[in-house]
């Protein structure tokens, strides 16, 4: 259990997918004008995450290793089956949505055709992947990941509507001083790097 | 409109058809792959005594590489306790050819302390002659490994190579990328002046025993202290077979 | 009539004004990385070298071109119900033969890029493209429009492993341009001319990338003012 919360909290804040590795910044900056939105998007994307980290596992594990349902070596169908399981879950969930509770399908449904190409969710099972966890891990992992990201597309929308305010150069209005302020977001997240969760 | 069985027909016909171009593709160049990634594993070896010899091992042609590996190499597996392992003992470990060049080090790392089996690669070429023994430990996101070339005394180091799985580019990768930093390790001895088992020391802030430590890297303090813990337990396994070949 | 000349022009194979323009719009007032704001994270990740920024804009421009080409080829016969994954099939077909060509044929790179490469599949650029330009014209032009995004994509991707490169390790495809070499730190009298220079480390740490993306953004719209966002 504590192996698993210690995965939750590093991949959480310390291996921030956005603002450590730069993962899913298309639909970051897209999103993040407003905080309401960047919010819906957030969830959606932890949902997500959660979803097709454990699908993904058994796929890797039971399917294309060299122990799976095959006995040969299938990792060259890695990102297919990875980018198809993403594609169909996420319609998938879409549907379950928009039936079963149309109020969470109004305040989600419109992001989440775009989370299919966000790269978090396949950065995430990637990773996964490389870090050989095992399956309550890549759930822990997924769920993490997912917090970090939702919190980091929060923050970045909460400066972002303050900063209408200031007086920024024409030029650096908008998309510009975005970035920027992920740099230094990022280089704020770096000083997490040193901590040892397992300290928790 | 597309009917349900027009839409299946069509996946059907092109999932078969990526199928098949895939396959085809990795079969034919698997054995490219499996030679880049021998050749890869062999330039890390070389990398620890690039120094010495005078050559970039990373860029060597393949068949320089395998020349060297030839011709002034002999590779020998051993046991935690010090016996030299055959090459069926080493395959029944799970390595299909039974080489040092086979061992995995970063599996070995998941097994019990006893029952790792140890690479080794004694290099030999006129004067020059070295034994590479391969590490593993822990950086500060993942697994870090290296190949630390020691010198006929059996102590004094003659060249490392370190190499990481996913450490920060311009922190702690730079215990890769750094040439200075790799360099302080030559001349170092793994044994202190009363002759006990020190490994090679990384110290924050500055070296302070000449002989035995070196310095840290500023902004990469988990992953350099991670480099002097690995040094010093992965040379310690190989203690036993260190003294029997210091006593022959 | 003329309508239908007029039309029969354009879907001809030939290489007039509107192709040049496919080909250049995206390098400039049309930029996939700076005014489309698409393909951000890889542009971010393997920018620390220009070695690995060629590896990987080349992919790119690959993937884009073929992709585009052969959606454009189909998008007539693709059932709209399963679109979206047809789409993503094609490209991560195409990605994983350049993936297990770039393993054959570079392998340094591939190792060294490693996960980034499937991240081409979520290239937003790649998918942006498909959707908003293959999937209503022919296939030649989709070809160009292709090319011209993945290049779009590729000089901005060079022009910021440029900068990366050249202030954090002071090379250029890893050949020393200023700055001490390494060997400085132990022998101090082993100078050369430009060893005033001392890298700048923050210029090799991902965030940097952000920093040198923003001023690429700013200096372009300070240059063609009419980018600017007026929101």
């Amino acid at each position: 259990m504590g192996e698993l919360l210690n995965i939750f909290i590093k991949s959480a804040f310390i291996e921030n997918l956005a603002l450590s590795y730069f993962l899913g910044m298309c639909s970051y900056l897209a999103v993040s004008k407003t905080v309401k939105t960047a919010f819906g998007l957030g969830l959606a994307v932890i949902f997500v995450l959660g979803i097709t980290m454990p699908i993904n596992w058994v796929i890797n594990n039971y399917l294309l290793s060299e122990t799976g349902l095959f006995q040969t070596d299938l990792t060259f169908l890695r990102l297919i089956l990875f980018i198809a399981v993403i594609a169909s879950m996420v319609q998938l969930v879409e549907m379950v949505v928009e039936k079963f509770s149309p109020s969470l399908y109004n305040s989600l449904g419109i992001f989440l055709p775009l989370i299919t190409v966000n790269c978090a969710i396949l950065g995430g099972s990637l990773f996964m992947v490389s870090k050989e966890y095992n399956f309550m891990e890549s759930v822990s992992f997924g769920l993490g990941g997912g917090f970090g990201w939702f919190l980091a597309i929060i923050a970045i929308a909460a400066i972002r509507e303050k900063i209408k305010y200031s007086q920024v150069p024409p030029a650096l209005r908008g998309l510009g001083m975005a970035f920027m302020l992920t740099g230094l977001m990022g280089l704020a997240f770096m000083s997490l790097m040193g901590i040892d969760p397992s300290a928790f | 409109m597309h009917s349900t069985n027009q839409i299946i027909r069509f996946v059907l016909i092109m999932t078969s058809l990526v199928a098949l171009v895939l396959s085809l593709m990795y079969t034919g160049l698997k054995g490219t792959h499996e030679l880049n990634e021998a050749i890869y594993a062999k330039k890390a070896i070389l990398a620890a005594v690039q120094n010495k010899l005078g050559i970039d091992a990373s860029s060597l042609p393949v068949e320089e590489v395998q020349e060297i590996f030839d011709s002034s190499i002999k590779q020998e597996v051993y046991d935690m306790k010090g016996n030299l392992l055959t090459p069926a003992q080493v395959e029944a470990s799970g390595y299909k050819g039974g080489l040092a060049e086979n061992v995995d080090i970063n599996k070995e790392a998941k097994k019990p302390e006893s029952e790792r089996i140890l690479p080794m690669y004694k290099f030999k070429d006129g004067d020059n002659e070295f034994t590479i023994l391969s590490v593993q430990g822990k950086g500060l996101w993942d697994v870090i490994w290296g190949n630390i070339a020691l010198e006929k005394d059996m102590k004094t180091i003659a060249g490392v190579d370190f190499d990481h799985k996913g450490e920060t580019p311009g922190l702690g990768a730079e215990i890769k990328d750094n040439k200075a930093w790799k360099k302080q390790f030559v001349g170092k001895s793994i044994y202190d002046a009363a002759g006990n088992f020190t490994g090679v020391a990384v110290i924050k802030g500055g070296a302070k025993e000449p002989t035995w430590q070196v310095d840290g890297i500023s902004g990469a303090t988990i992953t350099a202290d991670g480099v002097g813990e690995m040094l010093k337990r992965g040379l310690n396994y190989y203690g036993p077979v260190l003294d029997k070949m210091k006593k022959s | 009539m003329a309508q239908a000349q007029v039309a029969a022009k354009q879907s001809s194979i030939g290489f007039g004004k509107a192709e040049r323009k496919l080909l250049t719009d995206p390098l400039d007032s049309n930029n996939p990385v700076t005014v489309q704001v698409l393909g951000i994270c890889s542009a971010l990740a393997v920018t620390t070298g220009m070695k690995n920024a060629l590896v990987m804009a080349i992919a790119v421009v690959f993937v884009t071109m073929f992709s585009n080409m052969i959606t454009s080829a189909l998008r007539n016969s693709i059932p709209k119900a399963v679109r979206m994954i047809v789409q993503l099939i094609i490209i991560a077909t195409l990605v994983t033969i350049v993936e297990l060509t770039l393993k054959a044929v570079a392998f340094d790179s591939y190792k060294q890029l490693s996960v980034f490469i499937g991240l081409i599949i979520t290239n937003c650029i790649v998918m942006g493209r498909l959707e908003a330009f293959a999937m209503a014209n022919g296939p030649y032009k989709s070809m160009l429009d292709g090319i011209g995004n993945g290049v779009g994509y590729g000089i901005i991707l060079l022009m910021v492993a440029f900068v990366r490169e050249l202030f954090g390790k002071g090379e250029l495809f890893g050949a020393k341009i200023i700055g001490n070499t390494p060997e400085y730190l132990l022998d101090t009298t082993t100078t050369w001319g430009l060893g005033w220079y001392a890298n700048n480390n923050l210029m090799v740490l991902f965030p940097s990338a952000m920093f040198v993306i923003g001023a690429i953004i700013w200096a372009h719209r300070a240059w063609n003012p009419s980018l600017v966002d007026v929101s």
